[in-house]
């Protein structure tokens, strides 16, 4: 006969199995990191002894930004943390390690931070770095309301979720990357493509080589203020025509300075 | 056209292509909506098998590109010959016997095309598909890392090959686009249907277009705009 025990293991490990498909999941297909990680922050006070939690993920310049926060206050205090440049989770930030306090006091490494924490009920913290290898890209946070220690098992889960999900963050950082690449060299082959296109537009109509027919190009994208692949790609969509370049040769050079 | 190719500073790409994998040519094409354009071939009789399947829009390149899947023709047989009637042609008179062709894939879309050739028929090994996977990948990421270092908007210098190489193309649409007042992107699908119809290249055309030696007709019935003139 199954105890009361029992039946809170088995729903805890349920629980678990089903958070990390979840987080699984969102490596294939399309996801938003803000709520994979405000999922997770839920979750780990759902199975883990902890009464609050935050995320922290380091932005493009290097700063540290509160993602996800299980509670206003909780967004404060990591705030906090931010702007004193001091706290648990920039230690465990920068050491790329698990960092734990059970009993925040005056003796606290981090004293200002430690009478914020205690003063909004958590005079307990752990710190569970978001690290791939040698890369650590956030941290997750977990306030606990009594003056005690998360137990090993709860530690060691804690981290395991943390690193499915850094794998789900960088891998659409990833992708997203890619993306703006491919689209950025896929302009710039067809910005290119337009200019010879629009060259022989300019020289079929006005009658004149390449040569002659990309300086009209020229000519007409300086005397406008425009770059050079606008003019091609308006005149190659139809939404310049080319008569309008075809007097561009009347158009005085820009006046020397001096004279 | 080859040589100018053949002289590009993504040259080596090719030239690596082809010893590592041990085949007998190969190409690498990079493509941007439904223009193409290689960055470097192996020989000029490759630059005709590459320049072919852009003139008529079909062979092992086109559809690792549309599919996104490597394609492999191990032997020219009825079924590749139905599937790329001109390709083949050429391929034979040219000796080809076999032909491969892996995306260069990148996760949003391809960006490109590896192609490689083989004097013999016969499959790839399981190593040779094995290294052309990684290759293209590598290829893939070289690609985007060259452009990652031109100027915003500006294609860079060593892939400028892929335009630079269909230039007279690029610019003899624009001529036909004024000449028939048709879309750029028409005038060249007319472009096409004559090198395809008069079996000449379609280089050679776009020469004589923009040299003005040739002008296609406004007649839209196809090849009845045969209207070459000899000037010159």
């Amino acid at each position: 006969m199954a105890t009361d025990a029992d039946l809170r293991a088995q729903t805890r490990q349920a629980l678990t199995a089903t958070t990390f498909l979840q987080i699984v999941d969102t490596l294939v297909g399309d996801f938003d990191v803000i709520d994979v990680l405000t999922g997770l922050t839920s979750r780990c006070i759902e199975l883990l002894g902890a009464a609050a939690a935050g995320i922290l993920l380091v932005d493009a310049t290097g700063h540290l930004r509160v993602i996800g926060a299980s509670t206003e206050q909780i967004e404060l205090l990591e705030l906090f943390q931010i702007q004193n440049d001091d706290g648990p989770c920039l230690d465990c930030f920068r050491s790329g390690r698990v960092v734990i306090d059970d009993n925040m006091g005056m003796t606290s490494r981090w004293p200002g931070f430690a009478v914020e924490s205690i003063r909004v009920g958590y005079p307990s913290v752990c710190a569970v770095p978001l690290r791939l290898k040698d890369l650590t890209i956030g941290c997750l946070n977990l306030f606990m309301s009594e003056p005690v220690a998360l137990s090993e098992g709860d530690v060691a889960l804690a981290q395991a979720l943390a690193d499915v999900a850094t794998i789900a963050i960088i891998q659409d950082q990833a992708t997203r990357d890619a993306v703006v690449r491919e689209g950025q060299l896929q302009h710039a082959l067809t910005s290119r493509i337009a200019i010879e296109q629009a060259k022989g537009m300019i020289a079929e109509r006005a009658g004149v080589d390449m040569d002659a027919a990309f300086l009209r190009l020229r000519t007409y994208a300086r005397h406008h203020n425009l770059g050079l692949t606008d003019v091609a790609e308006s005149l190659v969509a139809g939404r310049l025509q080319v008569g309008a370049l075809s007097n561009v040769r009347r158009i005085p050079p820009p006046p020397q300075p001096g004279r | 056209m080859a040589r100018e190719v053949a002289q590009s500073r993504t040259s080596r790409l090719c030239t690596a292509c082809v010893d590592v994998l041990a085949v007998s040519g190969a190409g690498i094409t990079l493509m941007g909506g439904d223009q193409a354009g290689p960055i470097c071939v192996s020989d000029s009789g490759i630059a005709a098998l590459e320049d072919l399947q852009f003139t008529m829009g079909e062979g092992p390149c086109r559809d690792a590109f549309s599919t996104g899947r490597s394609v492999h023709a191990p032997r020219f047989d009825d079924v590749t010959l139905a599937r790329w009637p001109s390709f083949v042609d050429l391929a034979r008179t040219s000796g080809i016997g076999a032909v491969f062709a892996y995306p260069l894939k990148s996760p949003g879309s391809n960006i490109g095309v590896l192609t490689l050739y083989q004097h013999d028929a016969g499959g790839l090994t399981d190593a040779q598909h094995d290294d052309s996977v990684a290759i293209a990948e590598v290829l893939t990421e070289t690609v985007l890392s060259l452009q990652d270092a031109a100027p915003p908007g500006a294609l860079a210098g060593a892939l400028d090959e892929a335009v630079a190489y269909r230039a007279q193309i690029h610019q003899a649409s624009g001529m036909v686009a004024i000449q028939l007042e048709i879309p750029v992107a028409d005038a060249l699908v007319r472009i096409r249907g004559h090198a395809f119809a008069t079996g000449v290249p379609i280089g050679k055309v776009a020469g004589d277009i923009v040299a003005r030696r040739l002008r296609l007709g406004d007649d839209r019935s196809g090849p009845s705009d045969r209207d070459i003139t000899h000037g010159n």
